[in-house]
């Protein structure tokens, strides 16, 4: 027989830790700048994908640099902090890309639809927005917000895995990894998802005026990843 | 392990996964999948019948992870079995390829039929013409997905296991080519029918280019004009980021001690710094050569 108030009570720290990275998750995702398909025909700024597979892109990134991490030391920060650093790269190398595209390939100037002036540059933007689209391309605003919006999901998923990872079982040791990881991915997923509902298809970044909106996500995303860590620790504590 | 034996594998997997990354974005293009493909499926409702493939199975990320989660676990059980590495890699790649094919099937059916009140014609010529090279395309990637997670497991001994590992490739090499790649098709190659530059204008949408330099356009004229761009750059872009992820912990090891380890998340927050810098300057260009679309009116009344 599993105890489970035990194993509840062994691991409380995990559970709001786990579910601290999963807020993490979900406020990330506002300052990923994606545009959805209007941004892949050049019709709206910001990468021409879906919030949350771009989200999961980078922060799965992360994870296997986390992973790898891990596998060798057991500071805490350094695997968090790869996790990061995995997922920034990811997400810049994309959007530095996709400006290529943007620039050699269609022909357009980076400029955001949703600010004036952007807010790091200072440049103006809404004289270089062409007729017809809501913006096209990565402006320095959204780059930066997207590196922000990478780490931030990097540490998220980092931090669900390490502290799976670190429940005390009776597995062993490619199995914790194989269990721990799956569970990880899944959280990631969650809340990757959830902000969807607030972004509804485009943001531009922190500058856009849906990033105000992040407190309901993670306030969602708080109660959802409780349950899910909750369900995590019960799954691999109890094995 | 000898950091030269390890900075070779990290080579091996960067020209893999450049090679994924081409083919990923090269199978969206030729089966028209991910976002662009939502003007492919507006063209007919918009009076535009075509001959261009209409797959979008899902979006690529998740197209993209099931194939490749498909052919590591085949992998995998073969090579539990006693089958040699290749041989596993190689029939785990055909298997996702096939079902890939099958998808692309119902796939083009459906979403063709949906249209009979537009009078979109269903193509067999199509069909049986684009369905070897859409799954020719998903060999290649998967086979080259579960070279890079084969090596990142077996010789830089990553604890994810093969299905995992390829999985999570899957869904980065996916979200990279909707990114990158993609936006040539959706905003160049669809769309050469209006003046280059500036995006598209939302008045234009479901007008897609719908003649070829040859006859009546198609999937393939597409991929081969992506080719020249779009594909590749989608190469580069998940073959830099595989690369340059791996090669910062190889080269700074961290099993020598924590010291090393944050070298090389020190090393990583140089490399965005950088690609950040560089982005900048492209703007910069671009904003220079392409110019405002608009009179500043602010200005002239102040004037």
């Amino acid at each position: 027989m599993i105890d489970i108030a035990g194993i509840l009570t062994d691991n409380i720290l995990n559970i709001l830790l786990i579910t601290l990275g999963g807020i993490l998750i979900s406020w990330s995702v506002h300052f990923v700048p994606v545009g959805g398909a209007p941004a892949a025909m050049a019709q709206a700024t910001g990468i021409g994908t879906g919030t949350v597979q771009l989200a999961a892109g980078a922060g799965l990134t992360g994870l296997v640099t986390a992973a790898a991490m891990m596998n060798v030391t057991d500071s805490m920060l350094l695997v968090i902090a790869s996790g990061a650093v995995g997922a920034m790269i990811m997400m810049s190398v994309t959007m530095i890309v996709g400006t290529w595209v943007y620039a050699y390939g269609v022909g357009c100037p980076p400029a955001s639809a949703k600010a004036k002036y952007d807010p790091i540059t200072k440049d103006r933007q809404d004289l270089y927005v062409s007729q017809g689209t809501e913006g096209h391309g990565l402006p320095t605003v959204c780059f930066v917000s997207g590196v922000i919006g990478a780490a931030l999901g990097g540490i998220g998923g980092a931090m669900v895995y390490y502290y799976l990872l670190i429940i005390e079982n009776g597995l062993a040791a490619p199995d914790i990894v194989g269990i721990a990881s799956i569970f990880a991915v899944g959280i990631f997923f969650v809340n990757a998802v959830i902000p969807s509902y607030n972004i509804g298809g485009t943001i531009e970044g922190y500058h856009d005026p849906k990033f105000k909106k992040f407190p309901k996500a993670v306030f969602a995303s708080f109660i959802a990843t409780f349950l899910c860590a909750i369900l995590g620790v019960l799954a691999i504590g109890g094995l | 392990m000898e950091p030269l034996t390890s900075m070779g594998v990290m080579a091996l997997i960067g020209a893999a996964a450049t090679i994924a990354g081409a083919s990923e974005d090269l199978e969206s293009d030729v089966g028209s999948q991910s976002n662009p493909n939502s003007q492919v499926q507006l063209a007919p409702q918009m009076m535009y019948p075509h001959r261009i493939f209409n797959k979008a199975i899902s979006g690529e990320p998740p197209s993209n992870a099931l194939m490749c989660a498909i052919g590591g676990t085949t992998a995998s059980v073969l090579m539990s079995a006693g089958a040699s590495v290749i041989l596993a890699l190689a029939i785990g790649a055909i298997i996702a390829a096939a079902i890939h094919g099958t998808y692309a099937t119902t796939s083009y059916f459906g979403r063709s039929a949906s249209q009979r009140r537009f009078k979109q014609p269903i193509y067999l010529d199509i069909l049986r013409s684009h369905l070897p090279v859409i799954m020719g395309y998903a060999f290649i990637t998967t086979f080259c997905i579960l070279v890079v997670s084969y090596l990142m497991i077996a010789v830089l001994a990553h604890p994810f296991s093969l299905p995992l590992m390829a999985f999570i490739w899957g869904i980065t090499v996916g979200a990279i080519g909707s990114s990158t790649g993609d936006v040539h098709y959706g905003a160049e190659r669809e769309f050469q029918n209006v003046e280059f530059g500036s995006g598209l204008n939302a008045a234009n949408s479901g007008n897609i280019v719908r003649r070829a330099e040859s006859g009546l356009r198609n999937g393939m004229d597409n991929s081969w004009f992506c080719a020249k761009f779009g594909g590749p750059v989608t190469g580069l872009a998940f073959g830099m980021t595989v690369f340059l992820s791996g090669w910062i912990t190889v080269l700074f090891d961290a099993s020598k001690g924590d010291a090393i380890g944050w070298i090389s998340v020190i090393a990583g927050t140089l490399i965005v710094l950088i690609l950040t810098i560089w982005n900048r300057n492209i703007e910069v260009a671009a904003r220079k050569a392409f110019g405002p679309y608009k009179k500043d009116e602010e200005a002239e009344v102040a004037a």
